[in-house]
């Protein structure tokens, strides 16, 4: 372990040193569906720690704070920099990637401890890893996605204007997270249990439609306004507004705003919920009256 | 060894809420604003009138009683069924949703949480405030047996409006009842109507929805000092003085009504010839 012995960069507006050490506080599960349990951790400072190294440290000394033999913590990670959403956790709390929650910083606010959960509104698959299955179905019910009938060169698309361009962007920016859909108190958890003899087919299927009939969620309404916009996507633009106008749709939104605030990206997400629920109106009662 | 067991996907069983839950969200939305959150402000501008006395307030409960036997008619449609429709769609939302303030301390989540909270106390509030004025139903044996004095029904007399209306709240427990209930109610409506621009898409950027949040929230002011107003102009209401207005003019009104009365009865007694003279006579007379 390397110990920066220059200045020290990292403990800024802080007139406390850091602690030497502090405890992490997990609550692990260790199967789906499985009772949940706290195990406390004592780890290191070392600078320029994330929570993702926190877990790296827990899992190389296997060790409570006790000193009691523990299986290592299950995380899920991948970019490292904030851009692919799989580490995303409630820390001290709050919803937010692990990569991109900084010790130090959390320290400030806590110099004892740091409280690490699962995401409470996806089923748990082993202690901070949940399955996210249910906000990448939403994306399929609302077709978040722009069709091509074949791979040949269709050649330059339709033009689309700056103004355009720069509303798009930042709905772009989306990295299914899932973070909106944590701190939405109208977004309530979902978790199917297969039946024993059911087949994984069947479970699936079930699982879809009580995936369908709950509530979609700010990133799939936010997906629908972004390939909406686009001119292409625009040619299934009334089939999109369909599915959010089914069970589970943007009725369902609370009006709450809490998307928009813990949005990593900081997505526009509650403009794009006014805007669907323009476009909605209008889809709805242009259908009424168009049959 | 035994087979897997085929446990079929439940046929579309959805329910008949869940099957237009938009259109039901979309309504429940609208009864909010008109007839119900419209209704309301009339209710509280017509109430504020008791600052201009018993004559003036006399006066504005006679002009709603006008209607006569089309008052239930209007009540029902315009009032008791979109505000019922409002009160049992909004119980199933609040089951819906899950509240988050204490991990979330946003003041859009505090507000999620507030409109819920005042919709149980608008719910309670104007359940009892209808009992308590009115009595809920005006047959005769629940009047005399349920919403009596004892259970504190029926209080208000439209025929001595502003009398009856400043005995009804003369405890200063229903006064503050009334209190809490009408700042609650003009709360849920003020920030109702902000969420309600989101959900019909009237305001959708971030600026557009700062700038309709003062507008509503001037709403809410405004409509809250009407809703006090009412408060202060009942508390302030003299009853001797105003029973006594009240009294002499449903006896000059009784007066009246015997008066054509008798003048139609002796029209009726006369010949076609007779109403012809008198009628000639009174031409000549002008």
């Amino acid at each position: 372990m390397i110990q920066s012995t220059s200045h020290d960069s990292s403990a800024h507006d802080t007139h406390h040193a850091p602690p030497a050490q502090f405890t992490v506080r997990v609550l692990r599960q260790d199967v789906p569906g499985g009772s949940s349990y706290w195990e406390r951790h004592t780890v290191k400072r070392e600078n320029d720690m994330n929570v993702i190294s926190v877990l790296q440290r827990i899992a190389a000394n296997a060790e409570t704070a006790d000193g009691e033999k523990t299986t290592p913590v299950a995380w899920d990670c991948n970019c490292l920099e904030e851009v692919c959403g799989a580490c995303t956790m409630v820390v001290n709390g709050k919803v937010r990637q692990a990569c991109s929650a900084l010790v130090d910083k959390l320290l400030v606010d806590n110099p004892e401890e740091i409280e690490l959960r699962p995401m409470t509104k996806f089923p748990v698959v082993r202690d901070l890893m949940v399955s996210r299955a249910r906000l990448f179905r939403a994306l399929q019910k609302v077709k978040a996605w722009i069709p091509v009938d074949g791979y040949y060169d269709m050649g330059s698309g339709p033009r689309v204007s700056a103004e355009s361009q720069e509303q798009a962007y930042p709905l772009s920016q989306c990295m299914s997270c899932g973070c909106c859909l944590e701190a939405c108190p109208q977004y309530t958890k979902i978790e199917l249990k297969q039946e024993e003899g059911e087949t994984a087919e069947a479970f699936q299927a079930r699982q879809k439609e009580a995936y369908d009939r709950g509530f979609v969620g700010a990133h799939a309404i936010s997906q629908v306004m972004l390939f909406n916009k686009h001119p292409t996507g625009a040619m299934n633009a009334g089939e999109r507004l369909d599915a959010l106008t089914a069970e589970g749709g943007i009725q369902a939104c609370g009006n709450a705003q809490n998307c928009v605030a813990v949005c990593p990206k900081e997505i526009p997400l509650t403009t794009s919920i006014g805007r669907a629920g323009r476009a909605t109106t209008v889809h709805v009662i242009k259908k009424f009256f168009d049959r | 060894m035994q087979g897997p067991r085929i446990i079929s996907v439940e046929a579309n069983s959805a329910s008949f809420f869940s099957r237009n839950e938009f259109l039901i969200r979309r309504l429940h939305s609208l009864t909010g604003l008109v007839p119900v959150g419209a209704y309301m402000c009339i209710h509280l501008i017509t109430n504020a009138s008791t600052l201009g006395g018993a004559p003036m307030f006399q006066k504005n409960v006679d002009l709603i009683h006008s209607l006569g036997p089309a008052l239930p008619i209007v009540e029902w449609s315009f009032i008791f069924l979109p505000l019922i429709f409002h009160a049992v769609v909004g119980v199933a939302i609040i089951r819906s949703g899950n509240p988050n303030l204490s991990s979330y301390h946003y003041v859009g989540n505090v507000r999620y949480v507030l409109q819920r909270a005042t919709a149980w106390i608008a719910l309670a509030f104007i359940a009892w405030h209808v009992f308590h004025m009115h009595g809920w139903f005006h047959n005769e044996w629940w009047l005399e047996n349920v919403a009596n004095e004892d259970l504190g029904g029926h209080r208000f007399d439209p025929k001595h409006a502003a009398s009856t209306a400043a005995l009804a709240l003369e405890a200063p427990i229903r006064k503050l009842a009334y209190f809490i209930g009408v700042v609650s109610c003009v709360f849920h409506f003020a920030n109702g109507l902000w969420t309600m621009g989101i959900t019909w898409g009237v305001w959708t950027t971030a600026a557009a929805q700062k700038r309709a949040n003062w507008i509503c929230g001037a709403v809410g002011i405004v409509m809250t000092v009407v809703g006090l107003s009412a408060l202060v102009g009942v508390a302030k209401t003299d009853v001797v003085a105003a029973q006594a207005y009240e009294d002499t003019k449903l006896q000059m009104k009784q007066e009246e009504e015997q008066r054509v009365a008798a003048e139609n009865k002796r029209l009726s007694s006369l010949t076609a010839e007779e109403r012809l003279a008198e009628r000639k006579a009174r031409e000549a007379n002008h």
